[in-house]
């Protein structure tokens, strides 16, 4: 590997782990505060690139408004999804798990009946061009996916400790029945979770749907990644998320370079393997006293 | 100001708190105390609403307050210590009060409360930046003891404040709780340490096996020859 190919392998590596981090985090977040895994976390994503798809493709709304438009959506999507899937399953975490894995495959096939499920969805490059770094060169597409997801994590960050709301889903993350004698609301919370998980991978599909094929089974591939990610991070760290997100976007790039991306899947549930052996807590897990 | 009326609890098919009645006066500390498994925790469990009663019917103010959720409870002026302490581990001491004062919008009073835990507590103002989690069980419970506080409570349920504590620990958590009640509080204290029971409260009521076996003033019923054998191990 020549030192061009080295730091463009390395350019691309972080625009894979912004994304990844932006849907682990939303995935480990909504496992935090419910306890329960979002099977459809990667059709989220998916609907996050048809509203792009369909705003700025189809109806040539400016690009910026139409991502805008995608964290609303999705996030709406999320709570719509625990109010009627994740709040009636609460005491049953089979059946819920279940109805997620249902309803990946209704939005998949209500896409694909309404969009067609034909080769992809062609979204227009809004911003054509490339950043040149000394030979190096990374559309402008993709650089923008890195301030994006920053900005994002950081205002989650934010959020979750300084605001009060924030601070609150934490307290519910971490003990929901002393949460309750405090007065704080777990269907709200739990509400206001699946809307930030929503919101996030919303943003991450509309931010993908320039340069990655918009497809109703888009998701497929992601949610793998991003339970690895989420695994290895450790469960209900979103800290964690973030660092394993980063770790597996060098990983994934590097090795999809040198070799192919199926030896890249490989390699990434390798590493969960060994992490899982060394660390069963996850990376910035924390193990239950 | 409170008071259960007949109240039964079940777990499932078994019956844990088997019809009983319980009054507590504005101002005073009362105590419930019994062995393991008497249904002391359930009897606390379910006057803050984590439980629901099956039968009977609590009163608080005269309002009925059965059936209705924590959150609601809490908002009516009930905070409760839970057995075990149960402090926000990852949260900081400081952010587990401000969870206590969760339903508040006197931004005023919750400063003047807050002052006032930390002079009750004067280790969590040093300690206000530490994670709750990495506390010792003496100071937890007192974090648990003024996030409770931080709400504002007419009624102060404390379940087990003493459990697992050292001795010398549990002598400062009880002066803590009698230094409240004198300035008012009204307070329900279940412990399986009896004699710290009844060195706080007025008015004990002794449950056994689901149901109030004996009540009365702690005066005499720590003359009682089998209160005296069984709780107090004399």
């Amino acid at each position: 590997m020549d030192s061009a190919t080295l730091l463009q392998t390395f350019a691309n590596s972080i625009v894979a782990g912004s994304i990844y981090a932006v849907i682990a985090v939303g995935l480990a977040m909504a496992f935090g505060v419910m306890k329960m895994a979002n099977f459809a976390h990667g059709e989220f994503f998916m609907v996050g690139a048809y509203t792009v798809y369909v705003c700025y493709g189809l109806m040539g709304w400016p690009f910026p408004v139409a991502v805008l438009m995608a964290i609303p959506v999705v996030a709406l999507l999320g709570v719509a999804t625990e109010r009627f899937i994740f709040r009636p399953t609460r005491e049953n975490v089979l059946a819920g798990f279940m109805a997620t894995a249902g309803l990946a495959l209704i939005l998949q096939v209500l896409i694909g009946q309404i969009w067609g499920v034909g080769l992809m969805r062609s979204v227009p490059t809004p911003y054509m061009g490339a950043l040149d770094l000394g030979g190096v060169r990374i559309g402008w597409q993709r650089v923008l996916v890195i301030p994006s997801a920053i900005a994002m994590l950081f205002a989650l960050w934010y959020f979750l400790y300084h605001a009060k709301a924030g601070k609150a889903l934490r307290a519910c993350a971490q003990d929901p029945e002393t949460a309750r004698l405090q007065g704080i609301n777990i269907n709200r919370m739990t509400m206001l979770a699946m809307a930030i998980s929503g919101a996030l991978a919303g943003l991450a599909g509309a931010l993908m749907a320039p340069i990655h094929p918009v497809t109703p089974y888009m998701g497929h591939g992601i949610i793998l990644t991003a339970f690895i990610v989420v695994v290895m991070g450790g469960m209900e760290s979103i800290a964690g998320a973030i660092l394993a997100a980063v770790l597996l976007g060098f990983i994934h790039t590097f090795v999809t370079t040198l070799s192919d991306a199926v030896t890249a899947q490989m390699v990434g549930v390798a590493c969960m393997a060994v992490v899982l052996i060394v660390r069963p807590q996850g990376l910035l897990g924390r193990v239950k006293a | 100001m409170l008071s259960l009326k007949d109240v039964w609890a079940h777990y499932g098919s078994v019956a844990a708190v088997k019809g009983i009645s319980v009054e507590v006066a504005e101002a005073e500390i009362v105590t419930l105390i019994g062995s393991n498994g008497a249904g002391k925790t359930t009897t606390m469990r379910t006057i803050c609403g984590l439980h629901k009663p099956t039968k009977g019917e609590i009163l608080f103010e005269g309002k009925r307050i059965n059936g209705l959720d924590p959150e609601k409870i809490n908002a009516l002026g009930i905070a409760m210590v839970p057995e075990g302490r149960h402090v926000f581990p990852q949260l900081t001491v400081m952010e587990n009060l401000e969870m206590g004062a969760y339903l508040r919008k006197d931004a005023a009073g919750i400063r003047r409360d807050l002052e006032e835990m930390f002079t009750h507590f004067p280790i969590l103002k040093e300690r206000h930046k530490q994670l709750a989690g990495t506390m010792s069980g003496g100071q937890q419970q007192m974090v648990a003891m003024a996030r409770a506080l931080m709400s504002g409570p007419k009624v102060l349920l404390l379940d087990e404040p003493s459990l697992g504590l050292s001795p010398l620990m549990t002598q400062q958590i009880a002066k803590i709780i009698k230094k409240l009640n004198e300035i008012g509080r009204t307070i329900v204290l279940v412990e399986q340490n009896a004699r710290l029971a009844f060195l706080l409260a007025k008015r004990a009521y002794v449950m056994e096996i689901g149901r109030i076996s004996m009540s009365g003033l702690t005066v005499d019923l720590k003359d009682d020859p089998k209160v005296r054998e069984t709780y107090l191990g004399v």
